[in-house]
């Protein structure tokens, strides 16, 4: 464990524990498997498809993507701050991070509850199956990274339990659920 | 903070966030045919995903300083990625279209 006491530069270095990197491209190739089940489902019944897309507001997506996006930016300057001892900045990027994740919360919790009263179900077709599913279970990955990241600010808040590696690790973590909605939001609300 | 740093992840922001505005323009490119299978936008649309994908495993995750395995294992899944969605669309939507057709 490093210690942000004791960093030193590092010319290549794992950013955070390996471990989470074998968890990364894991989660990576099970989304991809979901994302092909979807692209073959999609193409076997593409009106369907494209009719129920035609309910969804690009401009939603957009939003929600761009909010994940500055998220992501925010852990990063987090990582950077706390390499360099500016502990107080780092602490400050960490909750700037969850005010991101947070809006984003609130903004598919909005999606979801409009679609529903529009009369758009998990079960109105099979495009709303998956647009639940895949909306849904990185939701749950969002809740997780809001404890993740609560380790991360509470690893930064004390000087004794203060470990450079782990705040990596929660990056790491957050990261993730970044890139994986970018992928969401293509298939979901941009392909044709 | 390193303002050398500092700078880079604020154009890398920027860099996304332009990109991802762009989708907004290029997924209403076909406007009233937007109700119709169009296989560039949909090209485009995962192409431009994975950009985004790459850009922040290299630049947020700051996969560029990790060593070469790690590298190259995030870029071998990121051409996975692309390869599997794109032939799955073009082989699935020929198969499509040729049902159609019969």
């Amino acid at each position: 464990m490093t210690n942000v006491a004791n960093a030193q530069p590092r010319s290549r270095f794992v950013p955070g524990q390996p471990d989470m990197w074998a968890f990364v491209l894991f989660e990576a190739l099970v989304f991809t498997a979901y994302f092909i089940v979807y692209i073959i489902r999609r193409t076997q019944s593409p009106d369907l498809f494209l009719e129920s897309q035609a309910h969804l507001d690009l401009r939603v997506g957009v939003f929600n993507t761009l909010v994940l996006l500055a998220s992501s930016w925010s852990v990063a300057r987090c990582v950077q701050a706390a390499r360099e001892r500016s502990l107080g900045a780092a602490l400050t990027n960490a909750f700037l991070t969850m005010l991101f994740g947070f809006v984003f919360l609130v903004s598919k919790v909005l999606e979801w509850v409009t679609k529903i009263e529009e009369g758009f179900g998990f079960t109105t077709n099979e495009f709303f199956s998956f647009y639940y599913f895949l909306t849904a279970i990185h939701f749950l990955h969002l809740l997780i990274g809001f404890v993740v990241l609560a380790i991360g600010a509470y690893q930064l808040a004390s000087p004794a339990r203060r470990s450079q590696e782990i705040i990596e690790t929660c990056a790491t973590y957050w990261h993730t659920i970044d890139f994986l909605w970018v992928l969401i939001f293509a298939l979901l609300y941009v392909m044709r | 903070m390193n303002s050398g740093f500092e700078k880079r992840l604020i154009v890398v922001l920027l860099v996304l966030s332009a990109i991802t505005i762009t989708q907004l323009g290029v997924g209403s490119l076909d406007g009233q045919d937007a109700l119709r299978p169009n296989a560039a936008i949909t090209s485009g649309a995962i192409v431009i995903a994975l950009i985004k994908v790459r850009i922040i495993i290299r630049e947020f995750m700051e996969v560029r300083h990790a060593p070469v395995l790690l590298c190259r294992l995030t870029d071998l899944w990121v051409v996975f990625a692309g390869v599997s969605l794109l032939g799955c669309y073009f082989v699935g939507m020929t198969f499509s279209t040729a049902e159609g057709l019969g």
